[in-house]
């Protein structure tokens, strides 16, 4: 069951922002020049614990929320914004359902804070297909049958689309890593092997 | 060769008598039937488009949430909704379990249903739900089936912890160990699983006066109808259920569930439209289990391989309260033997069918033995099992099946019992054989209506779960119109559409192919009578006519016409055998399956794609049962450790082998259903392979790691 979990959206905050935000302000302030930790100190912000502004780019078009701090990417996008082709299965960064690509890596957004994608570029699965155009991905899994429920279906072509944009001629073996982040339940690892080995020519979107 | 029997005129599978009027009949050559039909939602689906029961959002809706108890057994003292009231967002709260009445005061598993909150926010909702203050007397609780049988356990339940069953017995036990040159006594196993549907359960309720509109997750639209409008005490007609897309059953979404009923009356409270689906943790809990099953046997064979005598003492647990059926010894009549069963009854959520149920627990106890009995008396085991299959039908079809499979899968390279190789990876063959009913039913109503633009639509109630119901309505419909699948527009996963069973257990296509086949045969008939008159000729007559041309006679009043469900397309009954090749590495106890070969019949074949489909999902859905699955209870606290999908394990992509596929046609035996049969017997192959890699046998499942460095260490010790 060696699972290669993909690596949560590169969070830029660092340890020093964090200790800030989290109120450990006398740390920083120790380490720094006083009027440096002043300065830094007056730019810190609290946020929350109610409903905040939050400024997402998901497939290339800004999106204003007033959401809570504590609501992730996946749960703002689907209750918030009516984007609801990406699912939550799991809910706890393991079976992929939630996929979606993050300044063009493929991140849970099920464990990702959607505060944290302010400033990124998100691409999730309603986004996909150029109009009435599905995306090669897309229509491969349609042509293989590559989906039955079709629940984990979003989650799974986004870690293609993912996968294909940095390794665009994947051998079965990098297909299966690339893919050991998504679990179906019915059933379909089989042909979506066939549907990812037969796509061609994807470019970075 | 018709009826599928063997050489000698035994135990074929009959095609059905034809229908009433033999008008309806599938033809000898199919056109767009049998095909590789792309899913018709396909693009629905990928592009996220697709709307399930958890992607309903409708105008002030309000989220959902359920207080269900920490303990698995305890009585509800007092039930306090005044600080959830309160908090944020609130807009109502229930009680589910009325602590003043006695017959329902009382929770019987780890997360049984107490209270429920509803709030403008999930977050609120989640809050308010913690705020529920709930006054438990916990009482004595059952975790262990062991505790059961050795009598060490509480008495939980009103009736008894178990529920023992009559026993089965069939010619003389005695004669039958007497004529055995070999016996064997042992014990086999199956563990508890639960069904993880990625969707979870859960309904949208919203109340318009006294109707309520639900969109549930659900198998069955109309199944969950009448479970809305009993539970809440409405006439149905007041009920309409919508599922358009469905997340994943496997069995456990019959009915709009505890969950459904506290969602309907929470909307009811708060004068909204509620959504309510149930967590991850609360999925594995309590919305259904497939059961355990045990069979202490001891069973005999004659020198020349013909099982003589059969005698086993079983049991499993469903939780609390709940049956544990498994067949026994599967498919297996030896001419004497004898079965007792009881159902054991401990603390934990109840079980719910599960694809083909009892069918993987049988096949993997019997398959099990019958490999141990055939290296007993040095025996193929392909040819052990052919020498012991019942005389009755479908025995020639295995037969069949077996050969074939063994020819494909290269069975002559297989090495006896235990891979001689050096070094630590050892590989084996395993097989296995299965069998399901299956099979259509009425009241299956479809409605075809086709209008002067040349629309075509036919409607039903029954649902798509996944397996392709939607495309198998469109490719009945243009097979019989002459049309292609794209030019029909079917409409199901509505209570609107009539009346149609639940899909479980393999019936749906056996129950709607035959109803959309007659109903468009009838507007098919209606359409000619229109068009005849415009022709000047008989309506029975052929002329060229294009389709739009044809319907353009139609006039402003659509045609219109139904069709049920009748005798005489569809068949009962599949088998199939599976072939499985794995590696063991004997130092660490990994088990890694490489190939399955899967032979499976299921009468005539409607869509092609989305048969093989299922068949590789029912092969990949086995494998989790033999190697990942496994529902692990806290034995002191009756806590389930593992309700999450982390430490839940299920396959991913590197651990799906090469799966082959063979369908075999049978069109004259009319319509099956191919859902259940192919997760009966992987389980069962695998371990069989295991036992031939590794020259022991493990008895129980799941075959972790552990497992199997523990029986290796027994053997070395013995």
């Amino acid at each position: 069951m060696a699972r290669k979990g993909k690596k949560p959206g590169s969070f830029s905050v660092s340890r020093r922002d964090f200790l800030k935000t989290a109120g450990v302000v006398s740390a920083v302030t120790a380490a720094a020049s006083p009027t440096e930790a002043e300065a830094q100190a007056a730019a810190v912000r609290g946020v929350g614990p109610g409903e905040v502004p939050v400024r997402l780019m998901v497939n290339g078009k800004r999106l204003d929320l007033m959401i809570e701090p504590r609501v992730t990417l996946l749960d703002a996008l689907r209750m918030r914004a009516d984007m609801t082709g990406n699912k939550r299965v799991c809910d706890r960064g393991t079976c992929g359902a939630c996929t979606m690509i993050v300044d063009g890596r493929p991140v849970y957004s099920c464990s990702t804070l959607a505060i944290e994608c302010q400033g990124k570029t998100v691409r999730n699965i309603d986004g996909l297909a150029a109009g009435t155009a599905l995306h090669p991905v897309q229509q491969a899994f349609c042509d293989k049958d590559a989906l039955m429920c079709g629940f984990c279906t979003p989650g799974f072509i986004m870690a293609s689309v993912a996968l294909l944009e940095k390794t665009p001629n994947p051998t079965p073996e990098q297909i299966r890593k690339g893919l050991d982040g998504n679990i179906c339940r019915c059933g379909t690892f089989s042909r979506i092997m066939e549907a990812v080995s037969s796509v061609k020519g994807v470019t970075r979107g | 060769m018709a009826d599928f029997r063997d050489e000698q005129g035994r135990g074929g599978q009959a095609p059905p008598p034809p229908p009433a009027d033999p008008k309806y009949a599938w033809l000898p050559k199919q056109g767009v039937i049998g095909t590789s039909i792309k899913r018709l939602d396909g693009p629905e689906k990928v592009t996220g488009r697709a709307k399930y029961t958890f992607d309903i959002a409708r105008p002030g809706m309000l989220y959902g949430r359920i207080v269900r108890s920490p303990y698995p057994h305890a009585r509800i003292r007092a039930v306090d909704l005044s600080a959830a009231q309160k908090a944020p967002g609130v807009k109502a709260a229930i009680v589910w379990r009325d602590p003043a009445n006695a017959q329902r005061n009382t929770v019987m598993f780890q997360g049984d249903e107490v209270a429920g909150v509803a709030a403008d926010t999930e977050e609120h909702a989640i809050d308010a739900a913690r705020l529920v203050k709930v006054d438990y007397e916990v009482l004595p609780h059952i975790t262990l089936v062991d505790q059961v049988l050795t009598g060490s356990a509480p008495a939980v339940f009103q009736d008894g912890n178990v529920r023992q069953g009559a026993v089965q017995e069939t010619g003389d036990l005695a004669a039958g160990f007497k004529q055995a040159a070999q016996t064997i006594e042992e014990t086999y196993s199956t563990h508890v699983i639960t069904h993880v549907c990625l969707e979870s359960h859960g309904t949208v309720c919203e109340w318009e006066g006294d109707r309520l509109t639900a969109w549930v997750s659900t198998q069955g639209v109309n199944a969950a109808r009448e479970g809305l409008a009993t539970g809440l005490g409405i006439p149905q007609p007041n009920v309409r259920v919508i599922t358009q897309y469905m997340g994943g059953g496997f069995g456990s979404k019959m009915g709009p569930g505890a969950e459904g009923l506290i969602c309907a009356k929470l909307a009811q409270e708060a004068k909204a439209p509620v959504k309510l689906m149930v967590d991850r943790k609360e999925e594995h809990l309590a919305t259904g289990n497939r059961p355990s099953a045990t069979a202490r046997i001891k069973a005999g064979v004659s020198a020349d391989g013909v099982l003589t005598a059969f005698d086993a003492e079983t049991w499993g647990t469903g939780g609390a309260g709940a049956a544990a059926g498994f067949p026994l010894p599967y498919i297996y009549l030896p001419p004497n033997r004898r079965r007792t069963h009881k159902d054991v009854y401990i603390n934990t959520g109840q079980q719910r069918p599960m694809r083909a149920p009892g069918h993987p627990q049988g096949s993997f106890i019997t398959e099990v033995l019958m490999e141990e009995l055939a290296d007993k008396i040095k025996m193929d085991p392909i040819e052990f099992r052919i020498k012991n299959l019942p005389p009755e039908a479908p025995n020639a079809m295995w037969a069949t099946y077996l050969r074939q499979g063994a020819a494909e899968f290269g069975w002559n390279k297989r090495h006896p019992t235990g891979d001689t190789t050096a070094g630590p990876i050892k590989t084996g063959m395993g097989v296995a054989i299965n069998t399901w009913g299956g099979g259509g039913r009425g009241p299956t109503q479809v409605r075809c209506e086709i209008s002067s633009d040349g629309v075509v639509v036919v409607k039903c109630g029954t649902q798509d779960l996944g397996t392709g119901t939607r495309t198998l309505v469109a490719v009945v419909a243009a097979e019989t119109l002459g049309l292609s699948p794209a030019m029909i527009r079917p409409e199901i996963g509505d209570t609107m559409y009539g009346v149609a069973g639940a899909s479980g257990g393999s019936t749906t296509a056996a129950g709607v192919s035959p109803a959309v086949r007659i109903a468009t045969f009838n507007a098919l008939e209606a359409l000619k009578a229109k068009v005849a008159p415009a022709l000047g000729v008989e309506a029975t007559a052929s002329k060229g006519l294009s389709w739009a041309d044809a319907c353009k006679q139609i006039g402003p009043q659509p045609i219109s016409v139904e069709g049920n469900w009748q005798p005489g397309l569809s068949s009962v009954t599949t088998s199939g055998v599976q072939f499985a090749e794995v590696s063991v590495d004997i130092e660490t106890g990994i088990v890694k399956v490489n190939r399955v070969l899967a032979i499976q019949d299921c009468g005539l074949i409607v869509s092609r794609l989305t048969a093989e489909s299922q068949v590789y999902g029912g092969v990949i859905g086995s494998l989790n049962f033999a190697l990942f699955e496994d529902r692990i209870l806290d034995r002191n606290t009756g806590q389930m450790v593992n309700p999450n999908m982390e430490w839940y394990l299920l396959a991913g992509m590197s651990d799906v082998p090469r799966i082959d596929v063979r369908l075999i046609d049978q069109p004259e035996r009319g319509v099956i259903g191919i859902g259940e049969p192919p997760t009966v017997s992987t389980a069962a192959a695998i371990t069989c392979a295991v036992r031939n890699a590794i020259g022991v046998t493990v008895r129980s499942l799941p075959l972790t790691p552990a497992k199997i460095l523990q029986t290796l260490a027994q053997q070395r010790r013995a």
